[in-house]
């Protein structure tokens, strides 16, 4: 799931692949922003150094595909594209940040692209090609799911 | 619609088929015999110079941290392990063909090499978790698994998006869809174009059964590894296709082969790690 901030502000952009929801206690994390619960709280120390403002920042997400079918009960767990939605949003909500636009669910895969200066989030599918999702720059929401 | 022609007749009317080099397939056939040596692995793949060629360098990659002390193939055999060795000459030996387009499933170049080598060594860790069945027969299935692919690719090509539209509507996996319009899928076409390249029965299975392992009649783990194994390596967005996820995870699959709901993250974990250092050590190799 692609995780796309900006803060027009101080013009600090930084974007982050999440594959998991949480890190293992147990393991060393040798990519932090892997996982939700590390990379966005990474991602943010990383803007402020450089001068960002949690109070300016936008949001965008993008991805989260999952399997149509889990064909028997129990296997909640294993669907890892909707939990990895779910903890980006808790990460972001705890950390009093507001999404201004996501695309997230289905069965399809996304490329998620980040342009600066302008903050413009496109989601590119086989399906539908190439769409703006939005402008992080100036709150311009052109299309969310 | 319905069946127009059969699976034989399409795959021989299909033009540009890769062929599996001879030194690969004796070498897999090698692998899986009890009484081969490191001598008799060596020596089969002097008769490919160039296979022969990419395998030492693959030994010799920054992945196993062994760079520059490989010098002959008899040595790789005897410090990677003949079963590894294997895999190295049929992930050089693939490389060529699964790093093709194929775009009737909407995949570019590199994309079906991305998702087979993730598959592979996803379904490598499943085993590793697992302990239940051997982890470098697993990998060699995973790395083959969607050669029907191969084959339906040009069948599909003005196709894919009628499947597409017809699988959102009636919520079918992208299988039933081929099937509904095809008459099979690009399992049942692998399985059997694994047959006719005398492929191990184990690639054979995988290819046939990796999208519903439950329907083979006598359920195999190395199926059930790469059944698993490709739903890891989709969900982590590994060269995902037109038919992205659209297909049914079997959770009995998890079951037969010991591992719990939680060793899913951990294997996707491990999975993210071990495909980015091999491709990052291996790709130049096999280009």
């Amino acid at each position: 799931m692609g995780v796309a901030i900006y803060d027009p502000k101080s013009d600090v952009s930084g974007m982050i692949h999440v594959m998991l929801p949480a890190a293992f206690p147990d393991r060393p994390v040798d990519q932090i922003g892997k996982f939700a619960d590390t990379g966005i709280p990474a991602l943010l120390m990383a803007m402020e150094k450089m001068g960002a403002n949690k109070r300016y920042m936008r949001v965008a997400i993008a991805g989260g595909a999952q399997v149509f079918k889990f064909n028997n009960t129990g296997a909640n767990n294993l669907d890892i594209g909707r939990r990895n939605g779910e903890a980006v949003i808790e990460q972001l909500t705890k950390a009093g940040l507001r999404i201004l636009a996501k695309d997230i669910g289905g069965t399809h895969g996304r490329t998620v692209t980040f342009t600066v200066p302008d903050g413009k989030v496109e989601v590119k599918t086989l399906s539908q090609g190439v769409a703006e999702l939005c402008y992080l720059a100036d709150n311009r929401e052109r299309s969310a799911a | 619609m319905g069946v127009i022609i059969t699976i034989d007749e399409m795959i021989d009317r299909t033009a540009d088929l890769p062929v599996i080099p001879a030194v690969a397939l004796r070498i897999m056939h090698e692998a899986d015999s009890n009484t081969t040596s490191a001598s008799q692995i060596a020596m089969l793949l002097a008769r490919d110079p160039a296979l022969a060629s990419r395998v030492l360098r693959l030994a010799n990659s920054a992945y196993y941290g062994l760079s520059g002390q490989v010098f002959g193939l008899k040595e790789a055999v005897v410090v990677l392990g003949l079963r590894c060795v294997k895999n190295l000459a049929l992930v050089a030996a693939s490389y060529p063909w699964l790093s093709k387009p194929l775009h009737g499933y909407g995949l570019e170049p590199k994309d079906l090499w991305m998702h087979s080598h993730g598959t592979a060594v996803a379904a490598m860790l499943v085993a590793q978790r697992s302990g239940r069945l051997r982890d470098d027969e697993a990998f060699t299935a995973g790395l083959l698994h969607d050669i029907g692919k191969l084959a339906m690719n040009v069948w599909l090509e003005r196709k894919t998006e009628a499947l597409i539209q017809l699988s959102t509507l009636n919520g079918w996996s992208f299988v039933e869809c081929e099937r509904t319009v095809l008459g099979y899928d690009h399992g049942q076409v692998g399985g059997r174009l694994a047959e006719r390249w005398n492929l191990p029965l184990s690639v054979i299975d995988s290819a046939r059964y990796h999208h519903e392992p439950d329907e083979r009649p006598d359920p195999s783990l190395v199926v059930d590894a790469v059944h698993l194994g490709d739903y890891l390596a989709s969900v982590l967005g590994f060269g995902l296709g037109a038919d992205g996820l659209q297909y049914a995870l079997q959770p009995n699959t998890l079951v037969r082969l010991g591992l719990h709901p939680q060793d899913i993250d951990r294997i996707a974990d491990d999975l993210e790690r071990e495909r980015r250092l091999q491709a990052e050590s291996f790709e130049e190799i096999v280009a």
